[in-house]
């Protein structure tokens, strides 16, 4: 579903990812993990599509579509989906009515009609339940006044909403209480299938306890250093990242 | 109309317009009977001659240049020959239930204009009306709120006012449904002059709802200079909208006086559509204490539309809360101007003042000139005022495509957000539809 191969990629000069790669498949949860600094959101903001990164090297190839050339609406409407680290507010820009328009912005892409509005409303009801997002909140503008939590779970919740073939969640549990963690992980869990993957990026072990990962990496220094499974997590938990990074530094 | 040679026009170029005001006034002073309606326009007159047009040496009007309008020749007391659904098929807000007074070129037109209001005490007229059936009222209030002395333009407008509504609401009457003053310019035929002149009286613990509207047919260039006197007597609320659309060369000067006595509470909004060039001074006086002013307006200028928004609160009291939010979309190569003065009293002591001016620009080749003035004569106030120019933000943008929504649905989407302030402090949902519409349209 996505391969990514070599991907070195800067911003202002500086370089951030140095020739990462990562093969993801069709219904596979991976967990990406590295200390602050890494690059873990640098990685994600790629595969968005923000365009403050400047790819300089490597390739990302997305369900045969080479997704470098896409622009991030296009992105977005073949199937990726980014839960943000740091969802921003949009005031005067109701969820609902963003919702019904990126809906319908997709169902454009893929030659649909737009949703009827009933449709539309019970979807809503159902994917709210998912993550237990109050009903207030919908009404009101874009994350607005929202707490940590709430705009998590809101990320979430719109992930449910668009249904997307690869989810990208960047550290959706900082921030979180543990109740509020524990539901946001079971709403993730419900959207897993055969067909949908994740890419699941955390500083902490903690949540993937709940999300249990088939492969965990480790990114360092922009570049992937280690991969196992779920033991790694485990493994990092307890000794930290200093014998990774002395591992690195000793096979440089 | 003058008929001069093309050579005789080189030479009068510069003073057009002062000259068809000059015999205009002469024509007008033949026939008048000298009331003291007469001998105060007569008075405006020896203003108007005294001052003259504003210039750009004038620090008020220092971004404004109205030298393509006193460069011309207008007429104003012209029929409009066009059919009147035509004309009308520009109005908005035609299927709103509503009081309606329709003025073309400045001329009352009964005909379009409907009353709906049954309570007889209220009176939704003319001020032509008014002056002879309410003359004790029209005395009272007529050219004692909007000076006259140095304002060349304002001084114009009273020598040679066409007509314009007149509106009482006595003591604790509200008028049910909004009163909608329509004005159109139309310059099918020639150039016109409108010079709109209403008078609107809201006595104590009386409410209002007063819609203007300013539409443009027709070619040739029109110029409209419109005075507005509102008197709120106590604990009297009036919802004032103001809505600007005249396309094509159109130009647009607004002087607007609200003069507030305690208590009351004014919600203003100035939603500026389309014009060449547009003026706007909207002046608050606080005669008495706890008086809330609301001043909001929404302006998107295109091609080389100038708007200009000069509003003036006088604080005169204490304990008064007043809120200005002005927002700018910028097209194009228009150009805004926006200048907020708060003058706080020395006696208005707990005077609550906060005044915003922000401009989203859409082009690189629109300019905003952006200016408050804050004078604070008392101690004990809060007052706070800011500006900002800018760009639509990046963030907001990348987080509404990266959920699958194009650039162009997006920016409309952040652009209607950024108008939404405005809106929301329209009380009328028909002209928040309208204006949604309108956003739709122009961007
Ligand atoms: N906009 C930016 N400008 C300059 N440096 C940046 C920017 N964004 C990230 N960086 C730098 O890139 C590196 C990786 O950041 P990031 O991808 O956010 O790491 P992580 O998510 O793993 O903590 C850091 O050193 C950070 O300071
Ligand atoms: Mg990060």
């Amino acid at each position: 579903m996505l391969s990514i191969k070599n991907l070195k990629a800067e911003i202002e000069g500086k370089k951030i990812l140095n020739g990462l790669n990562l093969e993801v498949k069709a219904g596979e949860v991976h967990a990406i993990m590295g200390p602050n600094g890494a690059g873990k959101s640098t990685l994600s903001a790629v595969l968005a599509g923000r365009a403050d990164y400047e790819v300089t090297e490597g390739t990302v190839d997305f369900d045969g579509k080479d997704l470098l050339e896409l622009s991030p609406e296009d992105r977005a409407r073949e199937g990726v989906f980014l839960a943000f680290q740091y969802p921003i507010e949009i005031p005067g820009v109701s969820n609902t009515n963003f919702l019904k328009t990126a809906i319908n912005e997709k169902r454009k892409y893929q030659g649909l009609e737009p949703m009827e509005a009933t449709d539309f409303l019970k979807m809503m009801r159902e994917k709210m339940e998912l993550v237990e997002m109050d009903k207030s909140l919908t009404s009101r503008s874009l994350n607005e006044g929202f707490s940590g939590g709430e705009k998590k779970r809101n990320e979430i919740f719109q992930m449910a909403m668009l249904e997307p073939k690869l989810g990208i969640l960047d550290e959706t549990d900082s921030g979180l209480d543990i109740d509020a963690l524990r539901l946001v992980s079971e709403g993730v869990n419900k959207l897993r299938n055969k067909e949908r993957s994740f890419i699941v990026i955390t500083h902490y072990q903690r949540l993937l306890d709940y999300i249990v990962p088939d492969f965990v990496h480790v990114l360092y220094k922009g570049r992937i250093v280690k991969s196992g499974d779920a033991s790694l997590a485990k493994e990092l938990e307890e000794k930290g990242y200093d014998w990774i990074k002395q591992e690195v530094e000793a096979n440089s | 109309m003058f008929r001069i040679s093309l050579f005789e026009f080189r030479i009068y170029r510069e003073i057009m317009l002062v000259e068809n005001i000059k015999a205009e006034f002469n024509l007008y002073k033949n026939q008048a009977e000298k009331s003291d309606f007469f001998l105060k326009r007569e008075q405006a007159f020896a203003e108007f001659e005294k001052v003259g047009f504003p210039t750009t040496k004038n620090e008020e009007w220092k971004y404004t240049n109205l030298k393509n309008i006193t460069n011309q020749s207008f007429q104003s007391t012209c029929e409009s020959t066009i059919e009147t659904e035509l004309m009308l098929s520009h109005a908005f807000l035609k299927d709103l239930t509503a009081n309606k007074l329709v003025f073309v070129n400045g001329t009352f037109r009964s005909e379009l204009s409907t009353i709906i209001e049954t309570n007889e005490s209220i009176v939704i007229s003319t001020l032509a009306k008014a002056k002879t059936a309410h003359s004790e009222l029209f005395n009272k209030h007529f050219g004692k709120y909007a000076p006259i002395e140095g304002q060349g333009l304002n001084a114009m407008n009273t020598a040679l006012l066409s007509d314009g509504a007149f509106v009482y609401v006595p003591n604790k009457k509200t008028v049910t449904n909004p009163v909608i003053i329509v004005n159109i310019a139309d310059s099918t035929d020639v150039n016109v002059l409108c010079q709109p002149r209403n008078l609107i009286i809201v006595e104590k613990s009386a409410s209002l709802t007063l819609v203007e509207t300013f539409y443009a047919v027709g070619n040739n260039p029109s110029f409209t200079n419109a005075v507005n006197e509102v008197y709120a007597n106590e604990n009297a609320h009036i919802e004032h909208y103001k809505i600007q659309n005249q396309e094509g060369e159109s130009y647009h000067n607004n002087f607007t006086q609200i003069f507030q006595e305690a208590n009351t509470n004014i919600n203003h909004v100035t939603l500026t559509l389309s014009g060449a060039l547009v003026r706007n001074n909207l002046h608050f006086f606080m005669n008495g204490q706890n008086c809330n002013s609301l001043l909001y307006g929404l302006y998107m200028p295109h091609g080389n539309e100038l708007v200009d928004n000069h509003t003036r609160v006088d604080h005169a009291f204490p304990n008064c809360h007043s809120d200005e939010l002005y927002k700018g979309i910028m097209m194009d190569k228009s150009v805004a101007v926006f200048n907020g003065k708060i003058m706080v009293h020395l006696d208005a002591q707990k005077t609550n003042a906060y005044q915003r001016n922000q401009n989203i620009l859409l082009s690189n080749e629109a300019t905003v000139n952006t200016k408050p003035q804050l004078e604070i004569f008392a101690d004990d106030v809060k007052c706070t005022h800011g500006a900002t120019i800018g760009q639509l933000d990046e963030e907001p943008m990348f987080y509404l495509r990266s959920r699958g929504i194009p650039g162009d649905v997006a920016r409309k989407m952040l652009l209607n957000a950024f108008a939404d302030d405005i809106a929301e402090r329209i009380k009328i949902p028909e002209l928040v539809e309208l204006l949604e519409q309108e956003i739709e349209k122009k961007i």
